[in-house]
């Protein structure tokens, strides 16, 4: 039994300690929310109907947005169909919304050119491709002029992917077209050193990237005709997912030309992505215009391809196989099932766009952030040695008990938070802060609990040695119950509510579930071994007078009232 | 140590806390009253949150003063009529708050700027927030709906784990809390922010920590009790003098880091956000520990006295010393031999076959009277 126990209150340390050790090696600590670092905070959510699927893209589609203006420790949090993004250190909210306020949509544009983006220093230039007929006398696919023609055939031939051009057994899907873009650079760009003839060279996509691309853009375009941020009316130059980039003309259409029902499928032992066209002039016409172009390979759409671009980055750009689509389309091509599945998602984003309201904004000065988070660190400090004081007068050596308990608690909190900040993104805003400071009442009312109990039996005549055991099994009843009810409160709010509230309940379910664990593991173990010991042998070490001997209780039963109140 | 803070401090108070009990109910009851009176002639004061709007923040330097900030805010075209001016906090923590209706984005940077020039402060030094009312009343809603729903579970858990009529007691004195404390930022103007609401639920948490204690030392007083005929208004006060340390130990205990909050964070350091957390808690928290007391514990009497197994000893209690002899005994041995009874006889005349059943029950006296 004592060395179970002892086996026990060791562990509990010793793992504490661990996960300390384990999350200071690993580098985690708790990551400080808006309120305590300053930032802005923005709340997003879906107007109207909206497809969780579509909702899903949208939330990447920000945290794409997110990173690439490198903001250190973004925070996207979901919760529900809310989408909460706090970005520490931006100061300015107009700037924020405009970051994650607009979404992304997804635009069908046909590929003018393709090419591959250098990936060091020296400018290598790219082809365009060349060899398409009808190209020569065009004023757009004028590559020929000024490219260097290595190229020498489509992207779409090295595939071979057509081959799933054969009568489809998935009744939704009618023609496939194949989709290079999605596989592997192909072998088919030559990237032909020394040929440097391109008229324009452009970092694509403006920002972070400084990778030189080059694509040839005819001489016939005017510079301020090209678009290097995806605008609709405008021929653009765009990134590729694959690592190609893209010049492509006006955009023809918009996602919501797909019916809401693409899905990824598997067709001959690959992976296919199948999505129907909706019927009429906004759905199948406008993509079978747009198709017929690019099967015949006219001026508008020398490459065949399509390209789906979505907030700016070519998703895929497959090859279309056919002039006239009736009813669906099948997109195929060298597909993981991820990849598959990824497009589908983003086709069905295209289809039900989903549009976001900002219901709230905020920005929190950072120098109001940092004086709140003393102010709260420095009299939480206060407050906790205080309780403590108070306890170590009123439970004598006790108190050395609630003291390491709240260490325990402490270290088993802070290390939840760190691995959680890492893991999740979960941020201490001022409102856990509270919470933590005041579940240390909490856990003091469990011991309150405990010692209590404890001194009504020593009280009674109990030994301590006696009374420590069961003691605690009464106490841990109590503490279990009342506990229960806190957690309730927590996983009420944390499901019901959203915002700084569904915070605060996170700590708190946390705090309480420390506290379960710091009682029965620590407590429990702590006082039953301190009540076999000689230091706490006399009862006057934990604040109880010294058990009666001297008949006391056949006085009690006999006295009048003042004999025995007021002994 | 025989001072009542001994007593106090040994558990061996006897305080008769049941016939007490219109005190608490009278006390509450005028609160209550006057908590309706205030929300209807005053209402709360809600924040943004609730209500929708924008507020912006700026630190009190350089003649950013309140005629500046409004100054501010008709040069934007706003209507300062309707705006919320305010300086919160003191010394170098000393900020200026501007609320009004919702603006647009443009708008509300527009105002950052102004107030940041003004301070001659960077943009960022000035907070600024905006929610929109839709939002506001959806969280408002949302906040009363996790209320209910918190109840409601609540007492399912206390019904199943105690019985239903604890769970009752409970809730009316969680629902007082609620009312008091919704009374208290009604009637000093305070406003009402999602810190407010939040350290609210704290509180009840708290609260219902604290009656449930109670509870649990009420129930166990009743397996204790039931071989022997004590009233269940006998049983409440033992327990609740039993308990009694132990509530104001918890409570002290909780009050402490929450005064510290008050007093050294937002009066010394001068942060505003904690003062909505501490205000709310201190509220709360005085609230919570004078409910368990005042209202669970003898709600709870009322409505398990008129149990058939209890009903016939309705208002029998043994006070003082015999009440000391209660809790170390675990019986009410005294009563007959007491100068002070003679509501037994009462009692028992009321109904003669369950006196007659418990009397039956009841150990041989004398040997009760020698044990231990």
């Amino acid at each position: 039994m004592r060395r179970k126990l002892l086996f026990t209150l060791i562990a509990t340390v010793f793992v504490s300690i661990a996960l300390v050790g384990g999350n200071l090696i690993a580098g985690n600590k708790p990551s400080l929310g808006l309120d305590l670092q300053g930032g802005a905070s923005v709340t997003l959510e879906p107007k109207g109907d909206f497809d969780t699927a579509a909702l899903d893209v949208a939330v990447e589609i920000i945290r794409a947005r997110v990173d690439s203006i490198g903001v250190a420790e973004p925070e996207i949090i979901r919760q529900g169909s809310t989408v909460v993004i706090n970005l520490p250190g931006v100061k300015d909210q107009q700037r924020a919304l405009e970051i994650v306020g607009r979404t992304g949509e997804v635009l069908l544009r046909p590929v003018l050119q393709s090419g591959m983006r250098n990936t060091d220093e020296t400018t290598t230039t790219i082809a365009g491709q060349t060899t398409l007929p009808g190209a020569t006398s065009s004023t757009v696919a004028g590559a020929t002029t000024t490219v260097a023609a290595s190229t020498t055939s489509q992207p779409a031939s090295s595939g071979g992917l057509g081959s799933s051009r054969r009568p489809m057994s998935a009744a939704t899907t009618t023609t496939p077209i194949t989709s290079p873009a999605t596989t592997a650079p192909s072998t088919t760009l030559v990237v032909a050193e020394g040929s440097v003839a391109t008229t324009t060279v452009v970092a694509a996509d403006g920002a972070a990237t400084t990778t030189t691309v080059a694509i040839a853009v005819p001489p016939s375009v005017p510079q301020q005709d090209i678009s290097m941020t995806n605008e609709p009316s405008k021929q653009a130059i765009l990134e590729g997912r694959d690592g190609l980039v893209y010049f492509t003309g006006p955009s023809q259409a918009d996602g919501q030309v797909f019916a809401n029902d693409a899905a990824a499928q598997i067709n001959n032992g690959s992976w296919v992505v199948a999505v129907g066209l909706r019927g009429g002039a906004s759905g199948e016409d406008k993509w079978n215009l747009l198709a017929a172009q690019c099967f015949q390979k006219a001026a508008t759409c020398p490459t065949g391809q399509i390209a789906i671009v979505l907030d700016g980055v070519v998703i895929s750009a497959p090859v279309v196989q056919t002039a006239n689509f009736n009813g669906s389309v099948q997109i195929s091509g060298d597909f993981k099932e991820a990849e598959a599945k990824d497009l589908a998602k983003i086709l069905e984003f295209g289809a039900v766009p989903v549009r976001f309201d900002s219901p709230t904004a905020q920005t929190v000065s950072a120098t109001l952030g940092k004086d709140s988070l003393n102010a709260a660190l420095i009299s939480g400090l206060v407050g906790v040695l205080l309780v403590l004081l108070f306890l170590f007068f009123y439970y004598r050596r006790l108190a050395i008990v609630v003291l390491g308990g709240l260490a325990i608690s402490g270290m088993l909190q802070w290390s939840a938070i760190s691995w959680l900040s890492e893991r999740n993104g979960l941020a201490l805003s001022l409102s856990g802060i509270t919470g933590i400071i005041v579940s240390v009442g909490v856990t003091v009312d469990s011991y309150v609990v405990f010692f209590e109990k404890l001194k009504d039996d020593v009280l009674g005549g109990k030994t301590l040695k006696n009374s420590a055991s069961r003691s605690f099994d009464s106490a841990w009843r109590t503490i279990v119950a009342a506990d229960t009810v806190s957690l309730i409160g927590a996983v009420v709010l944390w499901f019901l509510t959203v915002g700084s509230v569904r915070g605060f309940a996170f700590f708190l379910g946390l705090s309480t579930l420390c506290d379960i664990i710091v009682a029965y593991f620590f407590t429990r173990p702590t006082v039953i071994l301190m009540s076999r010991s000689k230091w706490m042998n006399g009862a006057k070490m934990f604040g109880v007078r010294a058990r009666r001997t001297d008949g006391g209780s056949d006085l009690l039963a006999e006295s009048s009232t003042e004999g025995v109140v007021a002994r | 140590m025989s001072s009542r803070w001994g007593r106090l401090y040994n558990g061996e108070t006897t305080i008769d806390f049941v016939g007490r009990r219109w005190w608490g109910f009278i006390a509450s009851g005028t609160l209550v009253l006057v908590t309706l009176f205030s929300l209807l002639f005053q209402g709360l004061n809600l924040g943004i949150d609730f209500e929708g709007g924008v507020a912006w923040e700026a630190p009190v330097k350089n003649g950013l003063t309140i005629d500046s900030a409004t100054a501010i805010l008709e040069d934007n075209n706003i209507e300062s009529r309707n705006a919320k001016v305010q300086t919160l906090g003191s010394g170098a923590g000393e900020r200026i708050r501007v609320q009004v209706d919702d603006q647009t984005a443009e708008v509300r940077s527009a105002v950052q700027k102004s107030l940041a020039d003004t301070a001659k402060v960077e943009a960022g030094e000035v907070s600024v927030s905006s929610v929109s009312s839709s939002w506001g009343r959806s969280i408002t809603v949302k906040a009363i709906r996790a209320l209910l729903v918190f109840f409601l579970l609540v007492s399912m858990y206390i019904a199943w784990r105690f019985e239903w009529k604890m769970a009752i007691a409970a809730i009316m004195a969680m629902v007082h809390d609620v009312v008091i404390s919704v009374g208290v930022y009604s009637l000093l103007g305070f406003e009402v922010t999602p810190s407010t609401v939040i350290a609210f639920l704290t509180i009840l948490g708290f609260s219902l920590y604290d009656t449930i204690v109670v509870f649990d030392k009420v129930h166990d007083n009743t397996g204790r009790f039931s071989a022997s005929r004590v009233s269940y208004e006998d049983i409440v006060n033992v327990s609740m003098n039993q308990v009694l340390m132990r509530s104001l130990n918890t409570s002290l205990a909780a009050v402490l880091p929450v005064l510290s909050l008050l007093v050294l964070g937002s009066g010394v350091f001068g942060a505003v956000a904690l003062q909505e957390f501490a205000l709310a808690l201190f509220v709360g928290l005085l609230t919570g520990a004078y409910s368990s007391i005042f209202i669970a514990t003898p709600l709870l009497s009322i409505l398990k006295s008129r149990e058939p197994k209890f009903r016939s000893l309705i208002g029998q209690r043994s006070l003082k010393g015999d009440m000391a002899i209660l809790m170390q005994t675990g019986s009410s041995v005294s009563r007959k031999q007491s100068a002070r009874s003679g509501v037994d006889n009462a009692g028992t005349k009321v109904n003669p076959i369950d006196a007659v059943t418990a009397v039956l029950s009841h150990p041989p006296r004398p040997r009760k009277k020698t044990r231990r």
